[in-house]
């Protein structure tokens, strides 16, 4: 790929030419049953929610572009290649003879523009139409080029067309067919179709035979619904199920682990970061934001609470995200600066704030050490807790003094602009720290605009350094995902946005 | 007794009226609804009030519940607000699982712990203290045991390490052999309970008749010791026995929901849990005043069975 500045960006990637995997030359019959938790609520990309649907919905249908289970790096899908010289202006090209499942014809670019049309228009009230709002225009010269312009350039943009979401492109045909019922019955080009759907019990995919990379080495998928996490265990102990989706307890995972059975996992996810609601009053104060992020000891809180499942983390992004740098300040375990800090800031007998938290988990181990900790400086945490729903709506509302958000991402541009954007200050967006910097934010809009790579890295390291200097938000620790499974069991790689790619999985 | 059927009929009515009216209010008081449920971590404020009206949820209330009597009246139960799928079709799969395992516990309750509570009044009436003790005290200590513990005990007792039944997988009544092993679990799970329950229940009843006159009457008459245990004194102490029984439906109800929850059995239990959680209001509502109707109707049934084992009874 070319990088000069006034050269084509090509997606024409070494990557985009060769098949993802080699797959067998004769499709065998295959069954994986899988342990899956969620409640299912349907797959239409415009109005999805919930990871685990998501997961169902990543492995029907396709998008212009998708990830790399291991790297995250942004791979060709339905398009085969792309191409840009301004970031504004992005021109791609699609794949041939890319069939629709159940008998839906032949995939071409005015079922892209139909895709991206059905997110922008209100009527669909899709909750993802925020991410096109910078699409001026979306339009087809012929059957296999879409060419897309936007108000204002964005490096990034690969990742909003990418299997995910508003990404996901549907078949206008069957979107019109299944009528009210559209969330149940998706009609994609990825490789496997749903086949049936009990929302009590299980899900079923099947293989999609004329898959545009080839047919999947697995022909069914049966998604067995457990919810309780011990009974999930004990099904893949006794050989119910193959493959546990998502293992969240230690104690579940120890015991797999210990037995022999595959620690299918992905480490840093996402990041939980503590929101300082910077319109309360001692909150305000960065010295106060600091004095907090230096009576914490993260490393060893984690040591103690959650070693397999979590891990300490500084930045606001994770380290394989597209402008991550580790070069930021950083707040090491130090009481007695805190203190100092504290003293500084005109609060030498310390202070208390509320901590935002939901009562289904309760006062965590994590949160019982962090309570303990500031108390060693003077820092009351008084812990407010609320049931989900609710913890929800005043997070999203902004609601609160301090709380704690994770937000699953692959774009960087989602954290950054989410979190940092004044624009998006709670509760229109997700800035739920009210953070207004005129320099950050210039330089986070000059890093999505920017073409030159260097340059780019460059500004986007910069708004982190900001960030981490005026500390809205504090990392706390990020969150990795594992998918325990029988040892026969091969190819499971959860990636970056949580999600496995079942065209990649086999039963040996 | 037509004219009292006739009232228990119209109270069943009033106490349902009065269960819909009290849960759709009492369900919109919680904080949080669907749509913030439904939200999640990501969606901001804005994007949740898009979601709300498209929900519509930001209907005024009353509105709101007329709309739902109205439907209630017509018996169109309507969609679930989060799946969209009719809460009529999920309503008609999950009420026989649910009704096979309450029934299933109850005639395994009964078969073992009347039978046993009564041969614990038996020994007490007869002095034999020690195997009463352990009969009666067993009894009190597994009525204890709270049943997501039981639960997981046996899950890991029958299922992992025995291996006599499945911990998870399809619940088909199309195959009822395979129907039956898979609701073993749970059935033997809410009976542990109820066993306990009720032969405690029994062995105070039939105790309490042991002591009467007509039994040592009857003894007199040189009649056997299991005729007159079971044919005089069980009968006479009848009464307190049908009412546990027909309370234990209610409490059965309860049980299903969690037992349903830890063995994935997708019965009205698992409906109600994924409701609550996604404050899935339509389906909530349903799912109680159903639970409500069957539980006044138990009582009706109950009440009926008194008049027919004491002719005594006056209502």
């Amino acid at each position: 790929m070319k990088t000069t500045r006034r050269t084509f960006l090509t997606g024409l990637a070494a990557t985009g030419a060769a098949p993802l995997i080699s797959f067998p030359a004769k499709a065998q019959e295959k069954t994986l049953r899988v342990r899956f938790y969620d409640d299912l609520a349907g797959f239409d990309p415009a109005t999805i929610f919930r990871v685990e649907n998501e997961n169902i919905a990543f492995n029907i249908f396709s998008g212009l572009t998708t990830y790399d289970s291991k790297t995250g790096k942004i791979l060709p899908d339905l398009a085969e290649s792309w191409e840009t010289k301004d970031n504004i202006t992005w021109i791609f090209k699609l794949r041939r003879g890319v069939q629709w499942q159940k008998g839906f014809g032949e995939f071409t670019a005015a079922d892209v523009v139909y895709s991206y049309n059905r997110i922008l228009d209100p009527a669909t009230a899709s909750p993802y139409r925020n991410e096109f709002t910078d699409v001026k225009s979306v339009q087809a010269p012929d059957d296999y080029t879409v060419v897309i312009t936007l108000n204002s350039p964005d490096g990034n943009f690969l990742h909003q067309v990418a299997n995910y979401h508003q990404g996901q492109i549907v078949n206008k045909k069957a979107i019109e067919a299944a009528g009210k019922q559209v969330r149940w019955q998706p009609v994609g080009t990825g490789p496997f179709y749903l086949d049936t759907v009990d929302v009590t019990s299980r899900i079923v995919l099947k293989r999609h035979e004329t898959y545009f990379r080839g047919p999947a080495p697995i022909s069914t998928i049966i998604f067995q619904i457990i919810k309780d996490e011990a009974t999930g265990t004990i099904a893949l102990r006794r050989g119910e199920v193959d493959l546990v989706m998502r293992s969240n307890r230690e104690e579940n995972i120890e015991i797999l682990r210990k037995e022999g059975f595959l620690m299918n996992a992905t480490d840093d996810y996402a990041s939980a970061h503590k929101v300082f609601n910077l319109s309360v009053k001692t909150l305000s104060d960065v010295r106060v934001r600091r004095a907090i992020a230096h009576a914490l000891d993260f490393d060893t809180i984690i040591k103690a609470t959650s070693p397999i499942l979590q891990n300490a983390t500084y930045t606001l992004l994770m380290p394989w995200m597209d402008g991550y740098t580790k070069d930021i300040p950083r707040y090491p375990f130090n009481p007695g600066l805190a203190k100092k800090l504290l003293a500084e800031a005109g609060y030498p007998r310390g202070l208390s704030f509320k901590n935002l938290s939901t009562s289904a988990q309760g006062v965590t181990e994590f949160q019982q050490f962090e309570i303990d900790y500031l108390s060693q400086v003077g820092i009351k945490m008084e812990m407010e807790l609320v049931d989900t729903p609710t913890f929800n709506q005043r997070r999203n509302r902004g609601d609160f003094e301090v709380t704690t958000r994770l937000l699953p991402a692959v774009n960087p541009d989602t954290i950054l602009f989410s979190f940092l954007d004044p624009a998006n200050i709670s509760p229109k967006g997700l800035n739920g720290a009210r953070y207004d910097n005129p320099v950050a934010i210039e330089t986070l809009r000059a890093a999505k605009a920017e073409i030159d790579p260097a340059k780019r890295k460059a500004l986007y390291a910069k708004v982190q350094q900001i960030a981490m200097t005026d500390l809205p938000y504090l990392p706390q620790y990020a969150n990795g995902v594992i998918w325990p499974s029988k040892k026969n069991v091969t190819g499971v790689q959860p990636n970056n946005l949580a999600q496995v790619n079942f065209f990649e999985v086999d039963i040996k | 007794m037509f004219t009292y059927s006739l009232n228990r009929l119209l109270q069943l009515v009033v106490t349902t009226l009065g269960v819909v009216t009290l849960v759709f209010f009492t369900l919109r008081l919680i904080p949080g609804d669907a749509a913030s449920a439904m939200a999640g971590d990501t969606l901001s404020g804005e994007a949740l009030d898009r979601l709300r009206e498209q929900m519509g949820l930001n209907k005024p209330i009353w509105v709101q519940y007329i709309e739902y009597l109205q439907n209630l009246i017509t018996l169109n139960f309507g969609e679930t607000i989060t799946t969209g799928l009719s809460i009529g079709g999920l309503l008609s799969k999950a009420i026989p699982i649910t009704l096979a395992i309450a029934v299933a516990t109850i005639v395994l309750t009964i078969i073992i712990s009347i039978p046993l509570g009564t041969l614990a009044a038996y020994l007490a009436h007869k002095g034999h203290k020690t195997l009463d003790n352990i009969i009666t005290g067993g009894a009190m200590l597994v009525d204890l045991m709270p049943s997501f513990w039981t639960a997981l005990v046996f899950l890991l007792l029958f299922s992992l390490t025995l291996g006599l039944f499945p911990a998870s997988g399809t619940v088909s009544l199309d195959d009822p052999a395979a129907f039956l092993h898979r609701i073993a679990l749970p059935v033997l799970v809410l009976s542990v309970t109820q066993i306990a329950t009720m032969a405690r229940i029994t062995r105070t009843a039939v105790l309490e008749i042991l002591s009467e006159d007509y039994i040592r009457t009857a003894r007199s008459m040189g009649w056997s010791e299991l005729r007159v245990l079971f044919r005089h004194a069980l009968k006479n102490a009848a009464l307190p026995i049908v009412t546990v029984v027909g309370l234990s439906f209610g409490s059965l109800l309860n049980g299903t929901i969690i037992v349903e929850f830890i063995f994935t059995i997708p019965g009205l239990g698992s409906l109600l849990v994924n409701g609550i959680n996604s404050r899935d209001y339509q389906l909530v509502q349903t799912l109680i005043v159903f639970y409500a109707l069957f539980f006044v109707s138990v009582n009706f049934f109950t009440d009926l069975v008194y008049k027919r084992l004491d002719p005594r009874v006056q209502f």
